[in-house]
């Protein structure tokens, strides 16, 4: 394995891989946090042009956190497909970005490669890729799911309802809920996050949603976004849950700090097979973003792109209804500003996608970040080209309860006219037969929460 | 004990009510606050809202237009809004970078010194250097600078029961806008509870592990720290209170016990600051505080 | 129906249930339910702690006895005591753990003798906190509530009523989106007019005589009259009521004004469903009378009135719907659902608690009073002179000052409302030990704190908050649960007279 590259008449040499993956990111604060960053733009192209030869057996054979001490390294390993993996180890990482690219590579292919490869691969391909390369890379990709409803399809641009409410009220959430869905918004999930981590107050939202899901007859799937284990108590005292819901982090310490493990995990699968309400075979929503390793001290020096690439793998295992990364909400210690947050939004959706994840993402910012709404625009756009399967729809992009900004009701339907595409096919159904959408657009009775009352 | 009025007094209230005879003066009486109404204002408040006015529906021929005044009333959230084809109306998209505004201004902004001087606050800095390096290093504003740290040593009364901490964190209008309401209803509080006070002061540029290092300095049974909170669209003046039984480098999060929000539309200031006292007396009883405290 | 009383204490700690009772004791039945009440913690732990009912369970529903009497108008109360001895072994409780819940003396056994004999007896035997109440107002409130026409407006645009019919009296409650809206009473009811199978007359209630005359009917003791008779009289008096509430007539002429009792409706928007509850709400449902024999079964015109109504409503655009209760709906609706509960950060001296049926006086605290002393002065002070015209100034406490505004509030103005109010009480109730303060905003541990520094030694102070009382209202404070706050029944009487102060 060579670690050494000549630039710009310096030889620029670096320890091992995980100095050459995570300088070799662009230039993200979180990375600078974790003192592993390039220390500037020479040393990350240095890093760059070294990675781009390594072969995928390199890779797979320095792993970055031994699968002896990691549960999600051992994870992403069991899942390696050595046939196909055997065909491409030779592969180098430059070779595996230009294979992605090639007009003859179509989703078929990916699909059956992408079985053969580890979510270190995925991380280290990735960060050879501009921007356009991971837009159009992802669009060939295409991971339909099916939980009540199908979504994902080429096309299709699907939204989450996410009403949430200051102190859970009800009737607030259900305000809000009949906003969303006099936009068209509702078609990925209706998921509430809640403040009060209680199995009552799980319980009482998730009949509540199911409630308007079944009075108005609606073809989607409901979830709360509570810890795991509170979900499991509202769901044995017969909760109504579509899905369930987890934060994932990419080492197995980050999920100890998020109170969770394989194990946890693996019961709480074998919970919603048998008494979740979703009709599946996908009943898993996750959610992941880059610097959440870091923030409980759970990184083991590895760079926040990787890390992220393996909550896929570990994602991935379940069989997951959606995913999202909730690109922005972590801070400025994270991605600093707008162009960061761009950049991981569309690295994360790439390597979700090809890892065969669902993936959808939470275009969002907080108010201590140098962004504001119109980067959140252009990132949905990018997202869009890039055939995200859903973004996140918040009242005016308002979130009231978690105190950021996310993209709107109105920029999903913005979207949709734009880029022409529709919501998953059940749902416009649905969205017809209440006279919200005619042909694809909005009707002028859209936006009247009131038809819901 | 006088616990309860009389029993043939309470018959005769009873009874007063069954025969329906609400007294003429207490009818005279229902009316006369109302006539003191007049259009004084309080000072500006936090958020939009006072240039914008209230919460309104824009949607036209509205299946139930008294429906949608009811979901508006029910959230916070901004809906009933309308649209233009599928974008925001101009108003209410100018309301929330309104908002955005705000809050991106108050995390650049200064505490004010005359509000410091008023309650007899010294200021001590951390390591943050500037807002930028504040944001990217949050390690940095967990350390006193070492001349913050003689200035406490001199300044402080060590060991005390209560030591209270102020600093901007992330929003300095936080502490503009709660510190005169918050701070005396808290020492009202502490002398209620019979709690002893160290010798309060100012960090600027803090985040909420600064609390170990002052722990470590100055070893009080219990540290409460007054924080800007990240400031959001809802208020960009919302503080934390942040509460640990002795503080020290080590502490976890989970340690801590924390009342945020308090800002005039949210928690409110006074009761936040009156509850403390009971907080601290509980962590003191207890000897132990956040998630293993009993309240 | 009994269901695991004995299990109650077994739950998970962080929850806190509260035992209710609820009895009801009317001209001719009486019955009792137990039921219990969850509070749980409903503000994140970042919050200020607060605490909601969040769950009204039915534990227990006792048969239904008929009232024991005396004399025609005189309660038994031996008797009455008797019932509830047997009921509270059955239900598996014991007065003393009683937390909460109402007595109801309705219809005509509501006189003053009774309410007396009852109120003694309950006083010494019962709960801690059962508070006794009545008033057709809050009879009808009630039983509307238990019928289920409060919650149901909340499931549909227009105004719900509920009207609860027993053998004097029909209250009507009528709610709009979860708030009730109006409340009224007619002389509607089974025994008005009591007839044998032979169809002779045996008594003619006094409160009916005018609406008869009013609308041609004489009728005597003694009389005899045939079932067309009697189904025309049900047929006139179903209908002017259901007129009425449906806005077709007026209570300006007769014979609609002869049978409405006390207060007509102030305006309102028209109904879209009703029920009806009560003793005439379940023989509504049983089989319709086809005579003289069929209608006096119990000896009136009750199953004859139950089925004029229920033909005669369908009629009406407005729709008839099935209440969630009949004849408990009244005990059910005093059980369950009478008890607040307050916030969880208040003032609190225990010792002053439980205070039974508190008048409530009203202070309005514009931001204009906080901003001029002089102004708040005389506010605080015109407010304590009125109620020191109104309610017994040596009592502990006189009254409860419900205060109402106060948002935002500034510590400067806090302590200056404070003096003012500490000041004026001590002024007007010089001998008063109790001074009770009731906050609508979450605000009472600091204005307690901020009265209790200037009172010392002096009155014991009880300062809640997170409940809206108005003018008119009486309340009952509980003891301490979990020690951070109180149970909390407001007794909403003066429907017609409330002067509503819009926020702004």
């Amino acid at each position: 394995m060579k670690l050494t590259a000549a630039l710009f008449g310096n030889t620029y040499s670096f320890k091992d891989l995980k100095e050459v993956m995570a300088k070799a990111n662009e230039e993200k604060s979180g990375d600078q946090l974790a003192g592993i960053a390039a220390a500037d733009a020479k040393e990350r192209m240095a890093a760059k042009l070294v990675l781009s030869d390594l072969t995928l057996a390199d890779i797979r054979n320095h792993p970055l956190i031994p699968p002896e001490t990691d549960e999600v390294s051992r994870v992403i390993e069991e899942a390696v497909n050595e046939k196909i993996y055997a065909e491409i180890r030779n592969w180098t990482v430059a070779e595996l970005r230009e294979h992605l690219l090639r007009q003859d590579t179509h989703n078929e292919e990916i699909r059956r490669i992408s079985r053969g490869l580890t979510s270190e691969m995925v991380a280290a391909v990735t960060k050879l890729m501009s921007n356009l390369d991971l837009v159009q890379a992802a669009a060939k990709i295409e991971v339909t799911t099916h939980c009540n409803i199908t979504i994902g399809q080429r096309g299709v641009l699907a939204g989450r309802a996410q009403p949430n409410h200051p102190t859970d009220s009800i009737r607030g959430m259900k305000a809000s809920l009949f906003e969303a869905l006099s936009y068209g918004i509702g078609d990925a999930v209706l998921g509430i996050n809640p403040v009060i981590d209680s199995a009552e107050s799980v319980k009482a939202m998730l009949i509540a949603t199911k409630e308007e899901m079944e009075k108005w007859r609606i073809p989607t799937q409901n979830c709360v976004l509570a810890h795991i284990k509170t979900q499991m108590r509202a769901i044995r005292q017969g909760a109504p849950a579509d899905l369930v819901f987890q934060s994932l982090a990419g080492t197995q310490d980050g999920n100890t700090a998020f109170g969770i493990d394989v194990k946890l995990l693996d019961e709480a699968d074998d919970m919603i097979r048998r008494e979740g309400t979703g009709t599946g075979p996908n009943l898993w929503y996750f959610e992941t973003g880059q610097g959440s390793e870091l923030s409980s001290e759970a990184h083991h020096g590895v760079d926040q792109v990787t890390l992220e690439s393996r909550c896929y793998g570990l994602a991935k295992k379940y069989k997951p209804f959606i995913v999202n990364t909730v690109v922005g909400f972590i801070g400025p210690e994270y991605l600093y500003d707008s162009k960061q947050v761009i950049r991981a939004g569309l690295e994360d959706h790439f390597m979700g996608k090809l890892q065969q994840v669902p993936m959808g993402v939470d275009v969002c910012y907080t108010n201590h970040m140098k962004a504001d709404q119109n980067d959140m625009d252009n990132l949905a756009v990018l997202l869009a080209a890039a055939g995200v399967n859903y973004i996140i729809g918040v009242p005016m992009a308002d979130d009231c309860m978690l105190n950021y900004q996310s993209t709107s009701y109105h920029d999903i339907a913005t979207l949709r006219e734009t880029m022409r595409l529709r919501p998953a096919p059940a749902f416009e159904k649905w969205l017809e037969m209440m006279g919200i959408m005619e042909n694809g657009r909005l009707t002028p009775i859209a936006g009247d929460p009131s038809i819901f009352m | 004990m006088n616990r309860t009025i009389p029993l043939d007094q309470l018959v005769d209230k009873v009874m007063a009510e069954l025969q329906k005879k609400l007294p003429a003066a207490l009818q005279n009486a229902a009316s006369q606050p109302a006539a003191n109404v007049t259009e004084s204002r309080m000072p500006s408040e936090t958020g939009s809202a006072d240039d914008f006015g209230p919460p309104i529906s824009h949607v036209p021929n509205a299946k139930w237009a008294e429906g949608v005044e009811e979901l508006i009333a029910s959230t916070p959230a901004r809906i009933g809004v309308w649209r233009s084809g599928t974008r925001p109306l101009t108003r209410e998209m100018l309301k929330f970078r309104c908002d955005h505004a705000a809050a991106i201004d108050s995390v650049y902004g200064t505490v004010s010194q005359p509000l410091l001087d008023e309650f007899g606050l010294f200021t001590v800095d951390t390591y943050f250097e500037n807002i930028d390096n504040y944001l990217k290093r949050p390690d940095m504003g967990r350390i006193i600078r070492d001349d913050g740290v003689e200035r406490i040593r001199r300044s402080c009364r060590m060991k005390p029961q209560v030591q209270i901490v102020v600093s901007d964190g992330l929003s300095a209008n936080a502490v503009d806008a709660n510190l005169r309401d918050v701070y005396p209803s808290l020492l009202d509080s502490l002398s209620a509870h019979g709690l002893s006070l160290g010798t309060p002061f100012f960090v600027r540029g803090g985040r909420v592990a600064v609390m170990d290092h002052i722990g470590d300095i100055i070893e009080p049974e219990v540290l409460v720290l007054l924080i800007g909170e990240r400031p959001g669209l809802v208020s960009s003046r919302s503080m934390s209170a942040y509460m640990c039984y002795r503080p020290r480098k080590g502490t976890v999060e989970s340690d801590r016990t924390v009342i945020s929000n308090i800002h005039p539309r949210g928690t409110p200031s006074l009761e936040a600051g009156a509850h403390i006292g009971s907080v601290l007396k509980a962590m003191l009883e207890q000897k132990t505080s956040g998630v293993n405290l009993d309240i | 129906m009994v269901r695991d009383v004995q299990n109650r204490m077994t739950e998970r700690s962080d929850d806190r249930w509260i035992l209710s009772v609820g009895i009801d004791i009317g001209t001719s039945t009486t019955k009792m339910i137990v039921s219990r009440l969850r509070l749980m913690r409903t503000s994140s732990v970042l919050s200020l702690p607060r605490y909601d009912i969040v769950e009204r369970e039915l534990l227990y529903e006792s048969p239904i006895y008929s009232t024991p009497l005396k004399s025609a108008d005189e309660v038994d109360a031996d008797g009455i005591w008797q019932i509830l001895a047997r009921e509270y072994e059955h239900a598996a409780v014991r007065p003393e753990e009683l937390k909460s819940g109402a007595v109801i003396i309705t219809g005509e056994t509501a006189n003053k003798r009774n309410a007396k004999r009852i109120l003694h007896l309950l006083a010494e035997r019962s709960g801690d906190f059962v508070v006794a109440t009545a008033g057709a107002d809050l009879e009808g409130l009630l039983a509307g509530k238990g019928a289920g026409a409060e919650e149901r407006s909340l499931r549909i645009r227009g105004a719900v009523a509920n009207i609860d019919i027993g053998g004097g009296t029909a209250n009507a409650a009528i709610f709009q989106r979860g708030k009730p809206i109006g409340t009224v009473t007619f002389h509607v009811g089974g025994r008005l007019i009591q007839v044998d199978t032979g169809g002779a007359i045996t008594e003619v209630s006094p409160s009916i005589r005018r609406w008869l005359n009013a609308s041609g009917y004489r009728l005597e003791p003694g009389q005899r009259v045939s079932f067309e008779v009697l189904q025309q009289i049900c047929s006139a008096m179903s209908r002017n009521m259901l007129d009425y509430l449906a806005g077709y007539a007026s209570a300006d002429q007769e014979p609609v004004r002869a049978l409405l009792l006390g207060e007509p409706l102030s305006p309102m928007p028209p109904i879209e469903e009703w029920m009806v509850s009560g003793g005439i709400g379940r023989l509504m449902e049983e089989a319709k009378p086809n005579g003289l024999a069929d209608t006096a079964v119990h000896g009136d015109i009750g199953p004859l009135l139950a089925h004029t109504i229920k033909e005669l409503s369908s009629r009406y655009a407005i729709r008839l719907v099935k209440p969630d209760q009949t004849v408990r709906a009244t005990v059910i609706g005093a059980g369950m659902q009478s008890t607040e509960i307050s916030g969880a950060t208040v003032h609190l001296d225990e010792s002053a608690l439980p205070i039974r049926n508190l008048p409530v006086q009203k202070l309005e605290v514009t931001p204009h009073l906080l901003a001029h002393t002089e102004h708040l002065a005389q506010a605080v002070s015109q407010t304590m002179r009125t109620a020191a015209g109104l309610f017994d100034a040596e009592a502990s406490p006189p009254f409860a000052l419900a205060i109402s505004g106060l948002r935002p509030l500034t510590y400067a103005s806090l302590q200056r409302l404070s003096e003012t109010i500490y000041e004026s009480f001590i002024a007007y109730f010089p001998s008063s030990g109790v001074i009770v303060v009731v906050c609508e905003n979450d605000i009472a541990k600091a204005l307690g704190q901020a009265l209790a520094k200037r009172a010392g030694a002096g009155p014991k102070l009880v300062c809640i908050d997170q409940i809206k009382v108005e003018h008119g209202d009486y309340i009952d404070l509980g003891q301490p649960v979990a020690g951070s706050m109180i149970p909390v029944v407001v007794k909403t009487l003066a429907f017609h007279n409330r002067v509503e102060v819009t926020d702004v």
